[in-house]
């Protein structure tokens, strides 16, 4: 982090003098970030404020003077008039590698320093082609835009001697290269190495012949591959998903949320009209908007090429559907909302509404407030426990984990968080270099384990067992504890861990869903909690539980009432009626597609026909969340909004307001018209959201590094958030009892035992229908141990037939050798019948 | 009595000047079987051109959308390969319309263009009965290829046209 | 274990050995010299082995043997004729002698001969300005100098080693 304002770092104020302003910053600032403070523009290439200097393009050439100091005296020397005499250097400095120091004077302005900087440009583009009419950079371009400013308005280039290179390069599926534009800057590699701990570009040869490469297989296959388009200062590193669809000032930006995860990614929708798609608005890019609690500048891949679901293409519902002799076929609103609204009053306590976590709070309120007034289930679609908790235990107000540094600890269980929420990945990556402790337990190996402090392991169905062990580690022994956890706290890792934990001053712990059903999660949910009251890391910003959760809007979903179903399969199989509302169940897995087909009348709402669509009664459309408004609560609490991007498909409502439809024919009144109405009743009802107003989720606070604005050379393409940085929610405030329940002993199997584990690319609906992202989706897969392949004598990437639960698959077979032998890998979203820990048998 | 002289000096000077233009030939033309050439630098309807061997010029890069005060350009981009290649370079205008009642001639999308693609030319006669068909495609605006030249797109030899902006000469 | 940790495997051993275990990227260079050893450049399987062994990616192994000069990721010539054509040397006449060599053995500068024994490239500064024309020879394990030459005696040293090989066979 060359971030001027470090946390948990004391700072001392340095005074200096740029372009005669004057200016006071912390100690260990650079010059160009001290200028950028006070709004003077100090051009820059290589330098990236996220990332550390290096000093290649020597763009940012100033003049740096310091107060002459009598040796003698060691005071200041002075002129006639009493002022300071200042020495400059004979040449000037890169202000982006000179730290500010007391009574320097920088300048910027002197025709020196401006023919420094013309020269400096005109070698950039002694071999940058100038096909900018093409490039997907013109318009938005650090290159242009300062050669503009500060270039020379004549060619000395002789284009005899022009270097032509390759201007189609595939770095991998997501990235193509073009290395006439590239500069050298050095920032994707950097990026690629600093940030994103995963160094599969480098550069190749020197000089003139320098260039980006990837030896890696298969190439630039990097979850975060797209952030590198967005820093690049030319038009050298495109998207495959963008490549050509606009120029970038014909393009409309809308403030949007990611849908895909629990982080709560803030992102810019960026629209536009087109003729391809029969003259509708479409989302042509999805980029990162700035929120430095959230997501800083950055977006994962998913986020950024997985929107393709809310595309408005063939795939998409329009209308209603409604089963006439055994097909579905369209219907108006009016006979298909009456006939919901007939089947749900005679089915009356027997209604089971299933909401998937992709739902905004709106949506989920008016469901739940439905299913509550009929006397039915309001059951959410996941798979993980501890929502309640969050509650009471998770990030209170004013956390930001940009604030964990020495002294803190973050404790990451159950979760492979680079798959399962990359953004938390990278910033817990980012505390452990700041120097927080941070503590990676995990039956396997996993990449945040490079920056952990202590890595824990366990078997599979001992998290919670690990967690109270690691409490155990410091509270006076208790012989009642089972023996699992005697073991563990025996272990001397446990033991250092445990102390850490207790000795942090901040610590948040994650945890995650790797391996754990739903029975598993509220068990290790309640450990995690236990951990934190009984090392007193509740109540305060910086400190809490929180869940990664398998579903964007997951704890909105438990923060509007909604709980997960026990036993789904039960609870569907029985339902008189089932109402499910953007949730695949059948999709996920082929028990519960039994299930549904038990139930007695069933109603999907969803924006495609999904697995479980194809098997209701009654199918209702409804807009993406492209198309519509809403709020998010993210797994830290923060209650953000989304807003409309593009026009409804074939004008269809948000699912509040088809839910709301229905409830209107039962005789429950809900708010059906505005978003911000329904929100207006959560903020009145709920009691964590109360006093929340829609303006206090759009106030903006000044953020550093400034992004996004008339100067992308400084930070690049990223959006300045001017929508709103989201309210986080404050925690409950009653300091739950320590409740000591005995971790249960997992359940044994015979054969081998799967547990479910969660993949950033999965095959689930919402990735599927973005065909960018298909060369990396993998293919239903199962990941075996060392030892189990070498005894069943199956080669990696062998075909084998997979049964679990009754079900049989066709999958690869991985094989990772950290895993314990006995244990198999079985994947969510990739068609496996697999809910949590169960019996597997593997068949060749 | 001057004052009569001058009179009738006057009157007779008026119907000199009416029996000399009634004598000179008609200036209207049989239009439209007699067309009047227009002035060399007249702007008229827009033509989309191509190179000699029947690529099109234009790259698909919106310039001239962008330099249209009326608005009255859409571009959309594609991306061209090796089999199908309509232009040098890797973009070309997969839509290309002009609204023809929104025009105004300015020519400012000629200026713009980086490949000299688009050209106004002479042609005044765009009458429309719908405001639909005053919506010029890309299909209408091109130019046909040349007798000699091939029709895009073509399949081209892979690597052949690998730059969309011609070679530049160094300027003296 | 790969490839090339089991052919070689205690010369592998030996050079991690020298370097700690979290520091296991430092032993990059003399893994190179060994990978290189076999054929005169660093195949992409050795450029993978290399990688899996002190742990980081190819492309950053495949950056070092980029950025340093007597690395290669291309079978070239047995004997690499590595002419320092820098301005000391150029005024002493390396230029005319770098493109003599050339053209006497039919390649151009970067080129390797029909029978893949010599390729002859330009490089930058070898430290003896004074003693130029002069070459350094790579060939898959040594470099040695050769100082005050002329076209003739580079041709005769180029026999000299076809008549070896030659020989050999």
């Amino acid at each position: 982090m060359t971030d001027a304002v470090k946390p948990n770092v004391e700072t001392t104020l340095v005074n200096l003098t740029i372009d005669n302003v004057p200016v006071s910053v912390p100690k260990g600032t650079l010059v160009v970030d001290a200028a950028k403070r006070i709004g003077i523009d100090i051009p820059v290439f290589c330098y990236h404020p996220k990332l550390e200097p290096v000093g290649m393009c020597r763009m940012c050439l100033v003049d740096i003077g310091l107060p002459a100091v009598n040796r003698e005296t060691g005071k200041v020397e002075t002129d006639k008039q009493g002022r300071p005499v200042i020495n400059f250097g004979r040449a000037l400095q890169t202000g982006c590698t000179v730290e500010v120091a007391e009574g320097m004077v920088v300048v910027g302005y002197t025709e020196k320093v401006q023919k420094a900087r013309q020269d400096v440009l005109e070698f950039l583009l002694t071999s940058h082609p100038l096909d900018c009419p093409i490039c997907d950079k013109g318009g938005e371009c650090p290159l242009q835009n300062l050669t503009m400013a500060h270039g020379r308005s004549d060619s000395r280039f002789i284009f005899d001697e022009k270097i032509k290179l390759a201007k189609h390069v595939p770095l991998g599926e997501m990235i193509f290269l073009d290395r006439e534009r590239c500069i050298q800057c050095a920032r994707c590699t950097r990026f690629q190495d600093e940030i994103a701990d995963d160094p599969v570009i480098g550069f190749e040869a020197r000089g003139r012949s320098l260039q980006i490469v990837t030896y890696s297989e298969p190439g630039f296959d990097s979850i975060w591959s797209g952030n590198t388009t967005d820093i690049c200062p030319v038009g050298a590193l495109t998207t495959t998903d963008f490549r050509f669809g606009a120029r970038p000032w014909e393009l409309q930006a809308s403030a949007s949320l990611c849908t895909h995860c629990p982080v709560g990614c803030n992102t810019t929708l960026n629209t536009r009209r087109e003729a391809k798609a029969g003259g509708e608005m479409v989302v042509k890019r999805v980029m990162p908007r700035q929120n430095e609690e959230v997501n800083e500048i950055w977006l994962c891949d998913k986020g950024r090429f997985a929107h393709h679901y809310a595309a408005k293409d063939d795939g998409r519902l329009t209308g209603p559907l409604v089963r006439r002799d055994g097909k579905l076929v369209a219907a108006t609103w009016e006979k298909a909302l009456a006939l919901v609204a007939e089947k749900f009053e005679g089915a009356g306590k027997g209604l089971v509404t299933l909401a998937g976590g992709k739902l905004t709070n709106e949506d989920l309120y008016n469901l739940a407030g439905l299913a509550k007034a009929r006397g039915g289930k309001a059951l959410l679609d996941s798979r993980m426990a501890g929502g309640d908790l969050t509650a009471q235990v998770g990030l209170s107000t004013g956390s930001n984990l940009a604030d964990l540094g020495k002294g803190d600890a973050a404790l990451v269980v159950a979760c492979d968080l680079e798959e399962e929420a990359p953004l938390w990945w990278l910033r817990v990556k980012q505390a452990a270099e700041r120097g927080a402790t941070v503590i990676v337990a995990n039956p396997r190996r996993t990449k945040l384990e490079r920056h952990a402090a202590f890595t824990l392991r366990y078997e599979y169905g001992h998290e919670a067992a690990l967690v109270t062990a690691l409490v155990g580690s410091f509270s006076p022994k208790r012989a009642d504890l089972p023996a699992a956890v005697q073991a563990l706290i025996r272990d001397k890792d446990v033991k250092d861990a445990g102390q850490a934990i207790a000795g942090a001053k901040d610590l948040i712990v994650f945890y995650g869903s790797e391996g754990t059903g739903l029975a598993e999660s509220a068990a290790l949910a309640r450990a995690c909690a236990n951990l934190l009251i009984g090392t007193g890391h509740i109540g305060r910003p910086n400190n809490g539980l929180v869940a990664v959760w398998d579903k964007a809007n997951a704890q909105g979903g438990w923060d509007m009432g909604l709980r997960p179903s026990a036993d789904l399969a039960a609870d569907l199989g029985a339902a008189k009626a089932a109402y499910i509302v953007a949730a695949d169940p059948a999709g996920d897995s082929p028990a519960l597609a039994e299930a549904v087909k038990a139930a007695g009348f069933v109603v999907v709402q969803d924006i495609r026909l999904s697995a479980t669509a194809e098997l209701a009664d009654v199918v209702l459309p409804a807009a993406a969340f492209t198309e519509r408004d809403g709020t998010f609560t993210s797994g830290e609490r923060r209650v953000q909004r989304l807003h409309p991007a593009v026009p409804a498909y074939a004008g269809l409502r948000g699912d509040f307001a088809v839910t709301a439809q229905i409830a209107a024919r039962l005789g429950v009144a809900q708010e059906k018209r505005l978003a911000t109405g329904v929100f207006n009743q959560i903020a009145a009802s709920v009691p964590a959201y109360a006093g929340l107003t829609s303006a206090a989720l759009s106030e903006v606070r000044e953020q550093w590094p400034v992004i996004g604005r008339g100067d992308v050379y400084y930070g690049g393409t990223t959006y300045d958030n001017k929508q709103g940085l989201g309210v986080q929610l404050p925690v409950s405030g009653d300091s739950p009892a320590l409740t000591f329940e005995q971790p249960a002993e997992p359940a044994k199997f015979k054969g081998l035992k799967a547990v479910p584990v969660t993949r950033l690319y999965d095959r689930g609906t919402t990735v599927t229908p973005s065909a960018v992202l298909h060369p990396r989706l993998p293919g239903a897969f199962i990941a075996l141990s060392v030892e189990d392949a070498d005894k069943m004598k199956i080669e990696p990437g062998q075909k084998v037939q997979a049964t679990l639960n009754g079900v049989t698959v066709e999958v690869e077979a991985h094989i990772d050798n950290s895993l314990a032998q006995g244990v198999v890998l079985a994947p969510r979203s990739f068609g496996l019948a697999i809910e949590g820990p169960c019996e597997i048998t593997v068949k060749k | 009595m001057a004052n009569v002289i001058g009179s009738i000096a006057a009157l007779m000077n008026g119907m000199w000047t009416v029996l000399k233009q009634g004598l000179e030939g008609p200036v209207t033309v049989q239009y439209p079987e007699v067309k009047r050439p227009v002035h060399r630098r007249f702007k008229g309807r827009h033509f989309l051109r191509r190179y000699e061997n029947g690529l099109e010029r234009c790259i698909g890069c919106s310039l001239c959308a962008a330099a249209c005060p009326a608005d009255a350009i859409f571009v959309e981009a594609s991306e061209n390969t090796d089999d199908k290649r309509y232009s040098p370079g890797e973009r070309y205008a997969s839509t290309y319309e002009i609204n023809m009642l929104r025009c105004i001639f300015c020519g400012y999308c000629e200026d713009a263009c980086p490949t000299q693609a688009i050209v106004l030319g002479d042609n005044y006669e765009m009458s429309f009965t719908d405001r639909s068909q005053a919506i010029y495609t890309r299909e209408m605006l091109l130019d046909p290829a040349a007798p000699d030249a091939r029709p895009t797109p073509q399949k081209v030899a892979p690597g052949s046209f690998d730059r969309s902006i011609p070679d530049m000469k160094d300027p003296d | 274990m790969n490839a090339l940790q089991t052919k070689y495997a205690k010369e592998v051993k030996a050079i991690l050995a020298k370097y700690p275990d979290d520091q296991k990227r430092s032993a990059v260079m003399p893994l190179l010299y060994v990978a290189q050893r076999e054929a005169g450049y660093v195949s992409r399987q050795h450029l993978a082995d290399i990688a899996e062994i002190i742990e980081v990616t190819p492309t950053e192994v495949a950056s070092i043997v980029g950025f340093y000069t007597l690395y290669h990721d291309q079978p070239e010539g047995k004997y690499r004729i590595q002419v320092c054509n820098d301005l000391p040397c150029a005024m002493r006449g390396a230029d005319a002698f770098l493109q003599g060599v050339c053209e006497n053995l039919g390649i151009e500068v970067g080129g390797t001969t029909d029978d893949g024994l010599v390729t002859v490239e330009a490089v930058m500064c070898l430290a003896a300005c004074d003693k130029a024309p002069m070459f350094q020879v790579q060939d898959y394990e040594n470099i040695t100098y050769y100082e005050e030459q002329t076209v003739d005696s580079t041709l005769k040293l180029v026999d000299k080693w076809r008549k070896a090989g030659a020989k050999k066979k």
